[in-house]
């Protein structure tokens, strides 16, 4: 399918002003329905951008990075924490890539990470064991992601919790739209916590190479300044927390709700990656990411002039249904098809194989074979939340014990 | 043109004309070809990619780099020590003139 085929002749871009944020953050898939029918790229006057919301125009969004550029004026995320290579484009960004990726190449990750990943599950299974129930995003998910953050990373001596609060102070000022002056205090505080930790420990892996993510980017070939690995660290704080603490939750409440396919993974565990990678295309973590225009262009049959801010709702691409039959659906056997929930292009997700080993290989199986008869506990509703970032607010389950 | 013919597990095969310049990865997905997904858009990042080269036509392909082989290791299909090769790795025009590859019965 050539993609030019995809777009409709030019006409005026719509403005899609019934969106509302609120409606977005409890539940986007309506929404991002009706806007995939009537305007795929459409002005949303609430999120103050263009979004995009067919695959197929994400999909060329995401492979033209000349005309859809990564590095936004007036970033929110540039303000909290840097110029990371989460917004540069072409040689800039591949130099950072190439040298904070290293500990993020599957070898590594089996190798170094994987028997870390285990201990850091195990550890709060055995807290966990004998109470019976729990909620389990607070007090799995997200210590296990941070726990393993923390040690890929290289900065052990930080506490998980502390991790997990400055993860969400500096995303909620990346998201702080609104210039609320409490957010902008609290993402201070963590991005200043986080720099702290660091000048303790670069003169440490300066001298002491190791495996870590850190030590990586001081000694690539092409080394990054201090300012370069501060931004990249605060990004990976704010991004390698929340995506594998969402994509967890979210696939346990799948399995918890589809017992068919849950009694087949159990009998099949190889099967707890293809969850994994439904999970991410069901819900994706990363409901939407910014871009900005560098020219004038043409997409999804609506004209953008030179500087418009997009937002490339990925949360959508993966819901329509021009690529997956029954899309809202969660089913393990779909044929397999490239969906855009670890992005696509030259901003691929560097995190992917560390995610697909710590939450398909390890915390899925492992949860379901040590909290026997694990169940939702109906104390409490289940409740999701966000599109900018989407995951379980709220999942209280039980197990036989 | 350069032309690359995909042969799948179940006997069907596509071919497709591609340009120079363009990989047996984007040539199948711009192709509509099934079985080979392309995730990280031809990084060496994600094993999407990954096919069987015919034998006959190993001959002159460039030598494997150190990230396609980590890659081919993870790749859901059994890895070929001979034949496997990433798709997005193989140029039209500079890897090959014509090219037949096997299509793994799944990428992930
Ligand atoms: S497209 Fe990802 S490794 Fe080839």
């Amino acid at each position: 399918m050539a993609l030019d085929q995809e777009l409709s002749p030019a006409h005026s871009t719509r403005s899609a002003d019934w969106v509302r944020l609120d409606d977005l953050h409890d539940d986007p898939y309506p929404v991002y329905a009706r806007l995939r029918d009537e305007a795929p790229v459409a002005w949303v006057p609430a999120a103050n951008r263009y979004l995009v919301t067919r695959y197929a125009n994400v999909h060329h969004v995401d492979n033209d990075p000349e005309t859809f550029s990564a590095d936004e004026t007036g970033s929110l995320m540039k303000r909290v924490m840097g110029h990371s290579l989460l917004r540069k484009d072409g040689a800039s960004h591949a130099r950072e890539r190439k040298a904070a990726g290293v500990p993020l190449r599957p070898k590594a990750v089996k190798e170094t990470w994987t028997p870390l990943f285990r201990r850091n599950a195990e550890r709060l299974l055995v807290e966990m064991r004998d109470a019976g129930e729990a909620e389990l995003v607070s007090q799995f998910a997200a210590p296990y992601a941070a726990a393993n953050l923390r040690d890929i990373i290289g900065l052990p001596e930080v506490s998980p919790e502390d991790l997990t609060a400055w993860s969400q102070a500096m995303m909620d000022g990346t998201g702080n739209y609104a210039d609320d002056p409490t957010v902008w205090a609290r993402s201070e505080a963590a991005t200043q916590a986080v720099d702290d930790a660091l000048a303790e420990a670069l003169p440490r892996l300066r001298a002491n190479p190791d495996d870590s993510m850190i030590s990586a980017m001081l000694h690539a070939e092409d080394p990054l300044s201090p300012a370069e690995i501060s931004a990249n660290v605060k990004v990976t704080i704010g991004g390698g927390l929340n995506e594998p603490r969402d994509v967890l939750g979210v696939a346990v409440w799948a399995l918890l709700t589809h017992p068919e396919q849950r009694t087949r993974v159990l009998t099949d565990p190889r099967l707890f990656s293809v969850v994994f990678d439904e999970a991410v295309r069901w819900t994706s973590p990363i409901g939407m990411y910014p871009r900005q225009t560098t020219r004038e262009v043409e997409l999804g049959g609506a004209m953008l002039p030179a500087g418009a801010r997009l937002g490339v709702v990925v949360g959508s691409a993966n819901r329509d249904p021009r690529q997956f039959e029954d899309p809202d659906a969660f089913d393990i056997d779909r044929p397999r098809k490239a969906h855009l929930g670890f992005g696509s292009g030259a901003h691929y997700c560097l995190g992917a194989w560390v995610a697909k080993a710590s939450v398909g290989q390890v915390a899925l199986p492992m949860l379901f074979d040590q909290l026997p008869g694990l169940r939702l506990s109906g104390r409490r509703p289940v409740r999701a939340g966000g599109w900018v970032f989407r995951g379980l607010l709220d999942l209280p389950v039980a197990w036989d014990h | 043109m350069p032309k690359i013919i995909y042969n799948h597990a179940d006997g069907t095969h596509d071919v497709v004309d591609a340009p120079a310049g363009t990989s047996v990865m984007r040539a199948a997905v711009t192709g509509g070809v099934a079985g080979i997904v392309g995730e990280c858009g031809g990084q060496a990042m994600c094993a999407t990619c990954h096919v069987y080269v015919r034998p006959e036509r190993l001959a002159g392909l460039p030598a494997v780099s150190e990230d396609e082989d980590e890659m081919l290791d993870c790749a859901a299909a059994g890895r070929d020590s001979e034949r496997s090769r990433l798709g997005c790795q193989l140029f039209a025009g500079e890897a090959f003139d014509e090219i037949e590859v096997d299509v793994p019965e799944s990428q992930s």
